[in-house]
């Protein structure tokens, strides 16, 4: 208080405090530091560089490709639910594309093919009949299972063999360039990308109008529909390199694998909302939360907290940081 | 106490998506529209499609209409339909918006965690009525924990209830260690066994619960101030009421339909078992389906209570009629679809 000397004359209340709008922003960076300092004195090598080169690689990478096509749906006002049909998808024609000896492009054009096929269901349902993102994603997230269930019979994996794949495939999963590995340029190049086109472009500009108030900005001359048509295909393929990725590092297509990374990538991007001035999602705040979900995990597991406990642990967190964000919106009016 | 909506981004997720309701000029068309009435004609669609389904499968598989296998979709729908009552009952509360409105998505998770609960507490040695209770308990605890999140501290429902979900199957995983925990106790076998005319008590217990339900949302002044609250809450909070409880209400009660339809859950698998959280989106579904089965287009349990035994029919008319189930998925999905595409329609036209 005393640092800040136009509130000196007149103390201020509690509420007032929080009420200036940085104090709670910056609960999700406080969170952020005591859950380090926590797991870096509990966490038996929690501290080191390969303990972080392998929370980057294996804890961060794919969620945060899933959420940055989240956080763009979420700043339109809409949700969508069926990111894991689209990993899934993805993933499933991927690997059935390399498991017959098909090329790189074909395979990759195919597995991407499969999400936006996803997206442009979602598009047509949201943008052209108008239906609600929440009911129109669970609905193609229902019809994603029965097509995998369909095509797989019932669910059977698919394995490739190891000793007879490309090395390019090898490569989108495990190779590295420059010493870090390809997933994570990857995800930084989506990052960027997703950055610049949030908030660089006459299209970021109309995603947000739309999310803070889709009236206003149908009255004034945005695309409403087109734009969330959009958002909805960009979303679907971002899944889908998601689940390129994902196969190419498990080698298998695993039937309904995609629903893991749901929750995580809302929780992520609504703890990042909390970073933003104006409480709306933003690609480097959700970048941040799931930095924070992967530490988390990864340090939850080298205290020696087993999977079932782990999951309890970071949806407690999730739940705090959610309550502070929603605490303070509410305090900031 | 009138909140103007939508002024600057507030963070909620905007489900209305309705940007041109306002917009749109009023068009003949519409009002000869709202003369034929599209909810009546919609309900009575819905209802002629059950019972068109119901006639092809009759036709179709010989013993489809049987008493014996009537019976047996009622024993399969029960926990389906306990589910689907609780988030019905959020729904009516929280109003017809999926988002902003109600929903409670921990109610599979719920059920998963109460399931392990019951289990895990008769494996201790424990007898029945403690195993009760605590089941009970544990779907209260959930119901509270959603209302703080909710009405509390006002996190929107669909990602408090989200979070509440993944907590609960957290535990559950704690408790069960991935495992099916078996329970055996007389109280089960009773449940599991048969009631008057070798029809099974699931069943009898699903009607209960729903007659129950109908008649305490339906017919009494709960029910109707539940509906004020959902309908419209504005004039609802100025007519005095409390809206807040009302709300905090619904989600106790879901959290408790969750632990009921748990020890039902036991019943019929003798013990607790992995994914049930995969019952969510049917729960759901059958919620949501159950706004067509209505006059006023909106919740209501007897609605619910048609559209778990519609998807229930369905389900079983696949499997006598040897249609893989793996459709099944897909037709809820596309039933999801249809009932929104023509609810939407018809209020929007009606509006």
């Amino acid at each position: 208080m005393n640092s800040d000397p136009s509130s000196a004359a007149v103390p201020e209340t509690i509420v007032q405090w929080l009420r200036r709008s940085s104090s709670l922003r910056y609960t999700v960076v406080l969170a952020f530091l005591l859950v380090f300092a926590f797991l870096s004195v509990k966490a038996p090598g929690f501290l080191t560089v390969s303990n972080f080169a392998n929370i980057l690689l294996n804890n961060f990478t794919i969620l945060a490709i899933v959420a940055l096509g989240m956080t763009l749906v979420l700043s339109t006002g809409g949700i969508d639910l069926s990111v894991g049909t689209g990993i899934d998808l993805s993933s499933l024609v991927f690997i059935s594309l390399v498991s017959v000896h098909q090329s790189l492009p074909v395979a990759i054009g195919g597995g991407l093919l499969g999400a936006v096929a996803t997206g442009g269901f979602n598009a047509f349902l949201i943008g052209a009949l108008r239906i609600v993102p929440f009911l129109a994603t669970l609905g193609t997230l229902f019809i994603g299972e029965s097509v995998q269930q369909l095509a797989t019979n019932g669910g059977q994996p698919i394995y490739l063999i190891t000793g007879t794949l490309p090395s390019w495939f090898i490569y989108i999963g495990h190779g590295s360039l420059f010493g870090v590995p390809f997933p994570l340029w990857l995800a930084v190049a989506l990052m960027v990308a997703y950055y610049l086109l949030t908030e660089r472009t006459a299209f970021g500009r109309n995603t947000v109008a739309l999310g803070a108030n889709p009236s206003v900005a149908w009255y004034s001359g945005a695309r409403v529909r087109l734009t969330s048509a959009i958002v909805y295909l960009l979303s679907a393929a971002t899944c889908g390199v998601a689940g390129i990725v994902l196969s190419a590092t498990i080698k298998a297509y695993v039937p309904l694998s995609g629903n893991a990374y749901l929750l995580d990538a809302i929780g992520a991007t609504f703890i990042g909302t909390t970073l933003h001035p104006e409480g709306r999602p933003s690609v480097i705040g959700t970048m941040l939360g799931v930095l924070l979900l992967s530490i988390v995990t990864n340090g939850l597991l080298l205290i020696g907290w087993n999977f079932y406990w782990q999951q309890v642990g970071t949806g407690v967190l999730i739940f705090f940081v959610l309550a502070m964000s929603f605490i303070g919106r509410r305090l900031r009016g | 106490m009138i909140e103007s909506k939508n002024q600057g981004y507030s963070g909620e997720i905007n489900v209305d998506h309705d940007w041109r309701r306002s917009v749109a000029p009023t068009r003949r068309f519409s009002v000869i529209w709202r003369r034929i009435n599209g909810g009546v004609l919609l309900r009575a669609g819905s209802l002629m499609g059950f019972a068109l389904v119901i006639a092809y499968f009759a036709l179709a598989a010989p013993g489809f209409l049987s008493v014996g296998n009537i019976a047996n979709v009622l024993e399969q729908s029960a926990i389906l339909g306990v589910l689907s009552f609780g988030l019905t009952i959020v729904m009516i509360a929280g109003g017809s918006n999926v988002i902003t409105g109600g929903i409670d998505l921990s109610i599979a998770n719920n059920l998963g965690l109460s399931a392990a609960v019951y289990a895990a507490t008769l494996k201790i040695g424990q007898p029945d009525l403690v195993a009760l209770g605590l089941t009970l308990g544990t779907g209260l605890a959930v119901g509270i924990l959603n209302a703080i999140a909710v009405v509390g501290i006002g996190i929107l429902p669909l990602i408090a209830t989200l979070t509440v979900a993944n907590i609960c199957a957290g535990f559950e995983l704690v408790i069960t260690q991935n495992t099916v925990l078996q329970a055996n106790s007389p109280f089960l076998t009773v449940l599991a066994g048969n009631g008057p005319f070798g029809i099974s008590t699931l069943a009898y217990l699903l009607l209960m619960v729903a007659i129950v339900l109908i008649v305490a949302i339906e017919f009494t002044p709960f029910g109707l101030r539940l509906y004020a609250v959902g309908g419209f809450r504005d004039a609802a909070l100025a007519s005095g009421l409390s809206v807040n409880g009302y709300v905090a209400a619904s989600y106790i009660l879901s959290g408790i339909c969750g632990s009921i339809g748990a020890v039902l859950s036991v019943a019929l698998l003798s013990g607790s078992s992995t994914g049930s959280g995969d019952m969510l989106l049917s729960a759901v579904v059958t919620a949501l389906l159950g706004v067509v089965f209505s006059r006023r287009l909106v919740p209501t349990i007897s609605g619910s209570l048609l559209s778990v035994l519609f998807i229930g029919f369905l389900i079983n008319g696949f499997q006598l009629t040897n249609i893989s189930s793996y459709w099944v998925n897909g037709v809820e999905g596309l039933l999801i679809l249809f009932a929104v595409a023509t609810t939407s329609l018809v209020r929007r036209t009606e509006a």
